[in-house]
């Protein structure tokens, strides 16, 4: 057994360094990693419902409003406006779309551009949605209008959390 | 009287060779404006270090009125423009010299581009030059947020937007950046500190890197 | 450094050598062409292009004040966005249908990928010992093509934007809509809680909504004459006219309340 491999005093002393500046990095690092990516992996709460008028108010025709919901960002909380377009279809059913463009997040209006009427346009980058919030194919956003969850309770309309709108794109 | 001082220090810290070295390199005649004019595109790399040394100082000095809160921010950019003597110029050098820089380093891009000078033994600092372009262009786009106005708000809700399209790890690298899920006070405070400390002190680590590199193999010869 | 001198002295204790370099720059005879020293000849002159370059940008600073645009506003909606100038042309790429919709990865990774990768890259790309740019017409090319849909797509989103600006009514900040966000602890009055058509678009508050502008300062800007005539005719083709419920003199006294509004 005279052959054992053995490591030379100064392998081990280098090996011996590696791993102690690892344990020095690794525990000044660790903490302020997950410190940093906390937002990350904090779940999103939930939010209640806020009524935002009386249900005969909609018609087909999209109508703007505005309501407030509590948001928490970080320590800062707020009453914020939110806004909707509200139409109510001939079968009674209440679409409440949300104004944020999906392309990039800017700001849609109905009727926003006098060459498409009847449509949701976004003055950014043109894109375009139907009157229940579809795409427009061609323009540059890839879904539909988010839609706010509604509820009617005692002729009042209840809207909630923005989930996404199922509906495919259509062509123009 | 200043000359004793120096022969103290030097005496003690044998200072001379070290600044002799910094002094005495050679600058040959081709980058030099002259004698051939058309060496001033040699100048834009040394003009992107004035204006990066700006850029710094009137940070610096911003930062003694501005207030990293979407409730005073814009209220703190506001009064230091408005209020503070040469409010308008402070702010204004640290605005436009944002724009500058990147002018400024583009042209120097372009010029060690056409001039071939990123070859070997030179790809190194070509590589650290390039990731100083990107720290660079991380501070013009977290500093545009900073004075929480119309024009920052929507720029940076649209930057986030953009890196969300980016497939698997856009959604966490919007949420890492902006802290939560809105732009809102978590981003600003984020911004801020990516705006003021890291970039600044991953810039400064390049910056020296190019420097000590391009002291060690001298600039380009001609062509 | 290595080199021991068996004779060295040292300052006191420190590895300091006592032996001092005199401080004189070299002669830069040997050195080929018209070189000369970095300091002072040359730093002079670099120096001299660097206070020139600093006179201009201080009549820059002083002549032009940068921008500071009303306080952000999320709901804000008639504002349109714009990046810093120097990130247009990757803005500008994601409006085209080929790098929008289904394809918006390719203008959000995969061709500003390519382009800075190939940038940072070009070393082990264009690995030939010529550096003249003519001499090497493939790098050449590419970077002069890049350069120009650069600019052009630069020189486009500038374009663009200038004009559905002017198509917004002229201003970044919205159609005559006051700049300061919604005060949240605002409470109208009984004459405005009376007007629901008024409260669908400018809100129950007055806070104003994607539609419509937040009123609660509105007396700041308008006086009571105004008002009542921007409630009676509408306004810009967006609010529309007659929306008012009730009688001349309450909409006179609803016109004074708003104008009371500061």
């Amino acid at each position: 057994m005279s052959e054992k491999q053995e490591i030379s005093r100064r392998t081990f002393l280098n090996y011996a360094l590696m791993g102690t500046g690892g344990f020095l990095a690794a525990g000044m690092i660790t903490p302020m990693i997950r410190f940093a990516i906390d937002p990350m992996l904090k779940a999103a709460g939930g939010g209640d419902k806020v009524a935002v008028g009386s249900v005969d108010e909609f018609g087909p025709e999209p109508k703007s409003v505005s309501f407030k919901v509590h948001t928490k960002d970080g320590w800062y909380e707020t009453e914020s406006t939110l806004t909707a377009w509200i139409t109510k279809d001939a079968n009674g059913e209440i679409l409440a779309l949300s104004p944020i463009c999906k392309h990039l997040g800017c700001t849609v209006n109905w009727n926003g551009s006098p060459d498409f009427p009847n449509e949701y346009f976004c003055p950014c980058h043109f894109g375009r949605y139907s009157a229940k919030g579809e795409h427009i194919l061609g323009t540059p956003p890839m879904a539909s209008l988010d839609e706010y969850e509604t509820e009617v309770k005692d002729g009042k309309l209840y809207l909630g959390q923005i989930k996404p709108n199922p509906r495919p794109g259509v062509s123009g | 009287m200043i000359q004793k001082m120096y022969d103290w220090v030097d005496e003690r810290l044998n200072i001379t060779p070290m600044w002799r070295d910094l002094a005495d390199h050679e600058v040959p005649e081709h980058v030099n404006p002259a004698h051939h004019f058309s060496a001033f595109v040699y100048c834009f790399g040394g003009l992107t270090f004035f204006i990066t040394v700006i850029q710094i100082l009137s940070g610096m000095f911003l930062t003694m009125y501005y207030v990293p809160d979407i409730i005073n921010a814009y209220e703190s950019v506001n009064y230091l423009q408005n209020q503070v003597a040469f409010g308008t110029i402070v702010r204004g050098m640290h605005h436009w010299g944002a724009s500058l820089v990147i002018v400024m380093m583009f042209l120097h891009t372009l010029r060690v581009f056409f001039t071939g000078s990123y070859k070997k033994p030179r790809e190194m600092n070509w590589v650290v030059g390039m990731l100083i372009f990107f720290v660079m262009l991380g501070l013009g786009f977290t500093g545009y947020l900073l004075p929480w106005d119309n024009k920052a708000y929507f720029a940076t809700k649209v930057g986030m937007q953009i890196a969300d399209t980016v497939p698997i790890i856009g959604p966490y690298a919007k949420t890492l950046l902006q802290g939560g899920s809105i732009v809102g006070a978590q981003t600003l405070a984020r911004f801020f500190a990516i705006h003021v400390f890291f970039l600044p002190a991953a810039l400064l680590a390049l910056l020296g890197g190019h420097f000590i590199m391009i002291r060690a193999q001298g600039i380009s010869g001609p062509l | 450094m290595a080199k021991h001198e068996k004779d060295a002295t040292f300052v006191g204790d420190s590895r300091i050598r006592a032996k001092r370099i005199p401080n004189i720059a070299p002669s830069y005879s040997e050195y080929p062409g018209k070189s000369e020293p970095f300091w002072p000849n040359f730093l002079l002159k670099e120096w001299m292009v660097a206070a020139v370059c600093l006179l201009g940008f201080l009549v820059l600073t002083v002549s032009a004040a940068p921008e500071l645009t009303g306080k952000a506003n999320p709901n804000n909606t008639s504002f349109i966005p714009v990046p810093d100038w120097y990130f247009l042309f990757l803005y500008q790429m994601l409006k085209y249908p080929w790098a929008a919709g289904d394809w918006v990865v390719l203008g959000t990774v995969i061709i500003p990928g390519l382009a800075f990768g190939a940038l940072i890259l070009a070393p082990w790309l264009d690995r030939g010992k010529e550096r003249r740019a003519f001499r090497r017409p493939v790098a050449t090319w590419i970077m002069l093509v890049t350069l120009v849909g650069v600019f052009y797509l630069t020189w486009a989103a500038n374009e663009e934007h200038e004009k559905s600006l002017a198509s917004n009514g002229g201003g970044g900040g919205g159609a005559g809509a006051p700049a300061a966000a919604a005060d949240p602890n605002f409470k109208a009055g009984e004459l405005w809680a009376a007007q629901q058509n008024c409260q669908n678009c400018h809100g129950v508050n007055m806070e104003g909504s994607a539609a419509a502008p937040n009123l609660q300062k509105v007396g700041a800007e308008l006086n009571a004459d105004q008002i009542a005539d921007i409630i009676k005719n509408g306004k810009d083709g967006k609010m529309p006219p007659g929306m008012f419920q009730g009688s001349d003199e309450e909409l006179t006294k609803l016109a004074e309340y708003l104008a009371s509004l500061k």
